[in-house]
């Protein structure tokens, strides 16, 4: 016994050695933005249809989030962190609305690898303008990097 | 009257055989200890990153040549910083719990454990973010999150091994594995690293801890050495007496095998 353990003790030492010392630092491979996820629904049959052309856009931000894309469900909404409120330009088919959202913001922590992002809680139902929208209804008022749906766009 | 006789003398000495059994079963002198253990793999890896400073110790009481109570302190002080954010955290940690040697006496003599402990942890800790980014849609948000004490509490087991190398010194590993229990800080602020525990966005972490200890002997008991179970020689007498007499060819070839291992 006095032989054996120390002969072990030495095999395995460097052993973990090398095995602490290859631990290297991960990456991060997760969603790192909380996208608001809407889904598009057909008013009259109440059925998942996707839009033939969609184009979204933040007011008050030069750039298109979605520029006439085709067949597109889920929408993914970028909602501002910064601000309290966020209203978008949506274009389906063609036809023109808005659409508003207030919440407010917290940090969360997704991964040591990844950082922070800001999960989002939907504090009013959205206001919107009913030009090709119907309704609205929200699913989930949590609006985090999982793929969970948040509203339901009827038109 | 001879038979009632007989039958007496034999019962008194097949007790005094017993009992002479009993008082000879074998034992060995175990010294118990208290143990003084000093995690040194900590203070090595500050000395290649400055940025996690972990020193903890322990006490280790054997209560029999088995069991050991244990308390372990120590403290913490990591930095983390990459692209998107910076994150500080330091405080102490307490492990309560208990060491299991699973060598048997005559194995351990009270130098050598291979075994596992299990331990309860409580960690007090503050942490900050002075700042992270995030970039997106809007372009790059930056915000910080101000100092909080939070208490941080989990359970681990930790197999390993310890070996005395010199008189009353001892080196030895453990591999711990230990289970989140909770952070005090909400699902969504939980800690990046925190003390006596670790990585704490994931409910499991694992580590390796390397030891010095200082053995103090304070008492010497004697351990039972239990001895395994001999066959009932009855059984096989008969058992050899039946195929004897049912074969004695075969006896007459284990004479000669014995003879020819001779």
């Amino acid at each position: 016994m006095r032989k054996f353990i120390p002969g072990s003790l030495l095999i395995i030492l460097p052993g973990t050695i090398v095995l602490l010392l290859s631990c290297t630092q991960g990456s991060c491979f997760e969603e790192t933005e909380s996208f608001l996820k809407a889904s598009f629904y057909d008013n009259a049959t109440k059925t998942l249809i996707a839009p033939d052309s969609l184009t979204l856009y933040g007011l008050n931000n030069d750039s298109l989030i979605y520029n006439k894309t085709v067949s597109l469900q889920p929408a993914l909404i970028p909602l501002n962190a910064s601000t309290e409120s966020c209203t978008f330009g949506i274009q389906i088919n063609g036809v023109t609305d808005t659409i508003e959202f207030q919440y407010s913001s917290y940090p969360h922590l997704i991964s040591k690898e990844c950082g922070y992002t800001f999960y989002h809680q939907l504090d009013t139902l959205p206001k919107f303008t009913k030009h090709i929208i119907k309704d609205i209804y929200t699913s989930n008022k949590t609006v985090t990097n999982q793929n969970v749906e948040n509203i339901r766009i009827f038109y | 009257m001879w038979k009632t006789f007989a039958y007496s003398i034999s019962l008194i000495l097949f007790l005094n055989c017993r009992l002479i059994q009993v008082q000879a079963q074998d034992t060995i002198p175990i010294p118990l200890k208290i143990k003084v253990g000093l995690e040194v793999s900590g203070p090595a890896i500050y000395y290649s990153d400055k940025n996690i400073l972990n020193e903890e110790g322990y006490i280790s009481v054997d209560l029999d040549e088995k069991y050991s109570a244990v308390f372990a302190a120590g403290y913490l002080n990591f930095k983390y910083s990459q692209y998107n954010y910076t994150y500080f955290n330091h405080g102490s940690f307490i492990r309560i719990g208990m060491d299991f040697n699973l060598l048997k006496p005559d194995k351990s003599q009270g130098k050598y454990w291979a075994g596992i402990g299990l331990r309860y942890g409580l960690s007090r800790f503050n942490s900050k973010v002075p700042s992270f980014q995030m970039t997106d849609y809007w372009g790059t948000t930056s915000s910080s999150l101000p100092p909080k004490t939070n208490w941080g509490h989990f359970l681990e087991a930790c197999p390993g091994m310890r070996a005395e190398i010199f008189n009353h010194f001892s080196i030895g590993w453990s591999i711990s594995i230990r289970m989140l229990l909770y952070t005090g800080t909400g699902k969504d602020l939980r800690p990046v690293y925190f003390p006596g525990f670790g990585d704490g966005t994931k409910t499991l972490a694992a580590g390796m801890n390397y030891y010095i200890v200082w053995n103090i002997p304070y008492k010497k008991i004697n351990a039972i050495l239990k001895k395994p179970v001999p066959e009932d020689t009855e059984d096989t007498e008969d058992n050899s007496d039946k195929s004897n007499s049912g074969t004695s060819g075969t006896k007459g070839n284990r004479q000669q095998g014995s003879i020819i291992r001779q």
